[in-house]
């Protein structure tokens, strides 16, 4: 009995060696075998095939996406480049039309103010004692030469095409009558202006031989109006 | 008399529940040092069937069969020739011999046993 049951436990143990490798071993081959048949391969084929060709249409259409992308980048330049352009030219149109006088302008400059002689002395003709017209034009060529930007004259704005004449005991200035004292404002530098105006021999000695009066002033700010061309 | 049977289901159990893996190319020495397991068994079934079973025989014939083919297979693998092709064969020859003597047995048994009664 002792016996046998000896003999039983090594059988036991080469029946657990044996059962433990045919179990693993089926395990194993289930599961390294997955059952692939010829119709599966091909099938398999067929779609690698199908993944191949999609894979190289997407490769194609990533190619013409970038292709646009760039272009629309070009495009997007461009345009940013235009409208910094246009702004460029906003700007220069505004500027121009500051100088052409169809905008309101501000800044500072100075003020000329010429006066009629208070003191007349016994001379029989008056017009030699009173602003004329030719006194207004040399303050604003010379205003103009030293280089205003804008002039007015008793705040009506003047601009290129503007003119001054003798109207008797007035001057007209495109059409609209003005009397003396003038005032005649000019935005640019004060500085400037004010040299320029009282150069030695320079135009307020002429004026002032002339037995006007004039006053220059600097203001830090002058406003003037848009010329109207309603006439 | 229970006793290797319990043994041979906790060896398929402990089979099916071993979660590790042996590389792909190990996979024909464990193949065929099954069939050695499986040859050796037979051959022992046979044995006792004829009367001339030996414990000892088996027990070292069950071991060393198993670790000579898969040395055998090792050894193919390396020499580039598919030898374990050859111990394929062997035991599969074996196996069917085997089992046509055990049938052959049981088969005269079984007359024998009928004319009796």
């Amino acid at each position: 009995m002792r016996k046998i049951r000896g003999n039983d436990v090594i059988l036991s143990f080469v029946f657990l060696v044996l059962g433990f490798m045919l179990s693993f071993s089926y395990q194993h081959t289930k599961q390294r075998h997955p059952d692939v048949t010829d119709r599966q391969w091909q099938k398999e084929y067929e779609y690698r095939q199908l993944l191949i060709q999609a894979q190289k249409e997407t490769s194609k259409l990533k190619n013409r996406l970038l292709q646009k992308q760039e272009q629309l980048q070009h495009s997007e330049k461009e345009l940013a480049d235009e409208k910094t352009a246009y702004v460029g030219l906003v700007q220069e149109v505004e500027q121009l039309r500051m100088y052409t006088g169809k905008v309101k302008v501000q800044g500072k400059g100075i003020e000329v103010t010429l006066s009629d002689a208070s003191y007349v002395p016994n001379e029989q003709n008056a017009a030699n004692y009173i602003v004329h017209e030719q006194h207004v034009w040399k303050v604003v060529h010379e205003l103009l030469i030293s280089g205003a930007e804008a002039i007015a004259i008793n705040g009506q704005r003047i601009s290129h095409r503007s003119y001054i004449v003798c109207n008797g005991p007035v001057i007209e200035v495109d059409g609209v009558q003005h009397a003396a004292p003038f005032v005649i404002a000019a935005i640019g530098d004060p500085h400037v202006l004010t040299s320029a105006l009282n150069i030695v021999g320079g135009v307020k000695d002429e004026l002032v031989d002339d037995h006007i009066v004039v006053k220059i002033a600097s203001k830090e700010s002058l406003v003037f109006d848009p010329v109207f061309h309603s006439k | 008399m229970w006793l290797p049977f319990i043994g041979l289901i906790v060896g398929i159990v402990l089979g099916w529940l071993t979660n590790w893996r042996i590389p792909e190319e190990y996979s024909s020495y464990l193949s065929i040092a099954v069939l050695a397991a499986l040859d050796t068994l037979i051959g022992g079934i046979r044995a006792h069937l004829q009367h001339v079973y030996d414990e000892s025989v088996f027990l070292t014939g069950f071991f060393f069969n198993i670790i000579l083919a898969a040395s055998l297979a090792f050894l193919g693998v390396h020499l580039g020739v598919d030898l374990y092709l050859a111990a394929v064969f062997a035991f599969g020859v074996r196996l069917f011999q085997n089992i046509a003597v055990i049938r052959r047995i049981l088969l005269a048994n079984w007359l024998k046993r009928r004319q009796k009664s």
